[in-house]
């Protein structure tokens, strides 16, 4: 008896304190995603008009060429910044925990990228892509229109968000690399592994947990793509219509054209694209990812 | 748990709680003649301009004290969206004519048909402060047009005279070609936009955007789709740069920089361009819209004019003092001191001139008379209930049609449909 309300009272104290997460979690998360949901198949504006159309705004959706393209812009981004950026984040993190001299400042300067706001850095690439009088074509002598031709300005893009997310990616890969204990390689050592060995067969199995979450994390900010395009393509630009990314979509019809409900659809099956891409991960993380420390 | 860890988490829970109260208690002031006002606004440039008026204000009003808060342009919108849903509105704000309707035929506004007395101010602005049932949702602020910008030293070094009140659309284009030749400069610079481009040629034709209660497009009307095909036709000329180099670097920045010789601006922006760039007063000047040749009908005179509105919530907490205080923002004594702070022309008629010495006394060298003038022949800034469906993407079909996507006689008949479906979705 006197175990029992001991047990209750753990209880209550244990629910009392994970409660303000737990509540903001329904509350800034949970329920603005059912709305959302809900929303999307309505036809509501701005300052509601709640009318339930069914699934008419994903008919419309699906049946918009400008849609498609957008979520065709999303997945390309992906591809472009996820697999090489976290690749190279990585050869970054490596050359960081090397033993060499001033390291807490190269570390320091990799990490800036992070600090500076997103549109801060896409005011700045903006005019180092120039393509009359930045920095870039004249450089390298070329003659590029880095951010008005449609089929290059993902590419721009892509080079500018890498950039911007490679010092934090390559920090968190650092402490990973950090937490291997030294005598594994000096086990390997003394067995007369080479380098690369060692970072085939111990550094990298090692980091692959640190590895899994940075690309989960990467693959879900490149899906969301949005500040960058808006800073670095936006209004007036001939390759806006060839470059829209989802969320941008998403941006124009919500705020702009004051669509909740079409571009509610919108969000949900950009967390659609997202929820399959993170899942694939997860199922093929078994095969790569390596827990037993 | 040990009882002063649990006493100390239920004294810091009270103490959140009463914070929590405290926050809640100091917002709502009672409707007495006592009370803070909160008056927001998009513009930092301006946010002078609108203290003094709050200080003239509250010197005549000693229990009033009114706070100006000025946010970004984007940042301004969203904010106010999520207020006016969790009715929470500043007391006092701006209203842009691209967001009235959606505002007013949602109740949000609160009317202000009774301290507006529409003959005292200009007849677009007061237009402009309407909502979709006619009734004022706002006290008119200011009133804007479209100017020519144009810079001295390339015209100088071409050798030919500044444009002046009978310069024509053939005038502007040959004088382009001209300053090209002699200075490898570009002439006029036609930026893909709608207010400060084809809008103004497509009235000085004689043509228009939407018919006269904006319940129709008209792109497709003859008038309509000449300026168009004129306007988008100026940018196959060498001395025009083209959309791409726009999109890398914008108008202004090369008619500061003495790349191009002319380009449309709001008169709105010329405080901030006297400011920013210091070092060209008196290298560049302001001239009137040239007029179109050969319009399809009228005078072949335009230029498109929008403005402002200072609003308060129908639902506001201090609603009372709101309503005294923007008695006195549309009162002259008001829009004069708006007009003597540079940032935009008063609503208020003849008050033009207090913006116009403001210059003069800043020692910028501006011929704002023509702007003024201009004011004879403005043209109501292009507005129905359903803009904002419709504006993002005849915008992109615009650029569409400078990119070759799709050609002008497609892009038009598009953004007639385009116009055409958002209207009857409203």
């Amino acid at each position: 008896m006197k175990k029992k309300a001991r047990f209750d009272q753990d209880h209550k104290w244990g629910y009392l304190m994970v409660a303000p997460t737990i509540i903001g979690l329904l509350v800034l998360n949970v329920y603005p995603f059912i709305n959302t949901i809900v929303l999307s198949f309505s036809s509501t504006k701005v300052f509601g008009g709640y009318e339930f159309v069914g699934l008419k705004n994903y008919i419309k959706m699906f049946s918009d060429a400008e849609f498609w393209r957008a979520t065709w812009n999303t997945i390309l981004f992906c591809i472009l910044t996820v697999p090489l950026g976290v690749l190279l984040a990585l050869v970054i993190a490596i050359l960081l925990n090397a033993k060499i001299k001033g390291k807490t400042a190269f570390r320091a300067i990799f990490f800036l990228p992070m600090v500076v706001a997103p549109a801060a850095v896409a005011m700045v690439w903006k005019w180092m892509f120039n393509s009359e009088y930045g920095i870039i074509n004249t450089i390298f002598h070329l003659n590029v229109n880095w951010i008005t031709n449609p089929n290059i300005v993902i590419i721009t893009v892509a080079i500018v968000a890498i950039w911007s997310a490679l010092g934090y990616d390559a920090v968190l890969l650092l402490s990973g690399i950090q937490n291997i204990s030294k005598s594994y390689y000096e086990a390997a050592s003394l067995d007369g592994c080479t380098k690369l060995q060692q970072f085939r067969y111990i550094t990298l199995p090692m980091v692959s947990p640190t590895l899994f979450v940075v690309l989960i994390m990467r693959l879900m900010a490149s899906l969301k793509v949005y500040d960058l395009l808006y800073m670095m393509v936006g209004e007036g630009n001939p390759a806006l219509s060839k470059a829209q990314s989802l969320i941008y979509l998403f941006y124009r019809e919500s705020f702009i054209s004051g669509n909740r409900g079409y571009a509610s659809a919108i969000v949900i099956w950009t967390v659609l694209i997202i929820g399959v891409v993170t899942a694939i991960q997860f199922v093929g993380q078994k095969k790569w990812v390596n827990y037993e420390v | 748990m040990n009882k002063w860890v649990k006493r100390g988490f239920a004294v810091s829970l009270a103490g959140v709680m009463a914070l929590g109260l405290a926050a809640c208690g100091s917002s709502s002031n009672g409707s007495s003649d006592k009370g803070h006002l909160v008056f927001q606004i998009w513009d930092q440039g301006q946010k002078a301009g609108m203290e003094a008026m709050a200080k003239a204000y509250m010197e005549k009003n000693p229990d009033v004290t009114i706070e100006v808060q000025a946010t970004g342009w984007d940042e301004y919108w969203t904010k106010l969206e999520a207020a006016a849903t969790s009715n929470s509105m500043p007391d006092i704000f701006w209203m842009h004519s691209n967001q009235i309707y959606k505002y007013a035929d949602n109740g949000i506004l609160a009317d202000c048909s009774e301290i507006v007395d529409e003959k005292n101010y200009s007849e677009i602005a007061v237009e402009n402060a309407k909502g979709s049932d006619g009734k004022i949702y706002g006290v008119p602020k200011d009133k804007d047009i479209i100017v020519l910008l144009y810079n001295k030293e390339l015209f100088d070094a071409a050798g030919i005279a500044y444009p002046d009140e009978n310069w024509t659309w053939d005038d502007m284009e040959s004088a382009s070609a001209e300053i090209y030749d002699k200075t490898g400069k570009y002439g006029y610079m036609a930026y893909s936009h709608d207010q400060l481009g084809y809008w103004n040629f497509v009235y000085q034709n004689g043509g228009r955007i939407l018919n006269e209660d904006g319940t129709e497009a008209a792109y497709t009307e003859p008038a309509t789709a000449d300026a168009i095909k004129h306007y988008v036709g100026i940018q196959d000329n060498d001395w025009c740069p083209t959309q791409e180099q726009f999109a890398n670097t914008g108008a202004s920045e090369m008619f500061f920089s003495g790349e191009g010789a002319m380009y449309l601006a709001g008169n709105y922006e010329l405080v901030n361009l006297c400011t920013t760039y210091t070092d060209m007063n008196g290298k560049w000047d302001v001239a009137m819209l040239p007029k179109c040749p050969d319009p399809a009908e009228g005078e072949g005179r335009a230029s498109i004019s929008n403005s402002v509105s200072y609003a308060t919530a129908a639902e506001g907490k201090n609603k009372e003092l709101a309503m005294k205080f923007l008695e006195f923002l549309a009162s002259e004594e008001g829009q004069k001191i708006q007009g003597e702070s540079g940032a935009a022309i008063p609503a208020y008629n003849g008050l033009e001139d207090t913006w116009v010495q403001t210059f003069a006394d800043q020692g910028y060298e501006l011929t704002l008379q023509n702007v003024v003038d201009m004011f004879d022949y403005s043209v109501k800034y292009v507005n129905n209930p359903s803009r904002s469906a419709w504006e993002p993407k005849v915008e992109q079909t615009m650029l569409d049609i400078y990119g070759g996507n799709v050609t002008v006689d497609e892009g038009i008949q598009k953004m007639q449909d385009i116009v055409t479906e958002a209207i009857a979705d409203n």
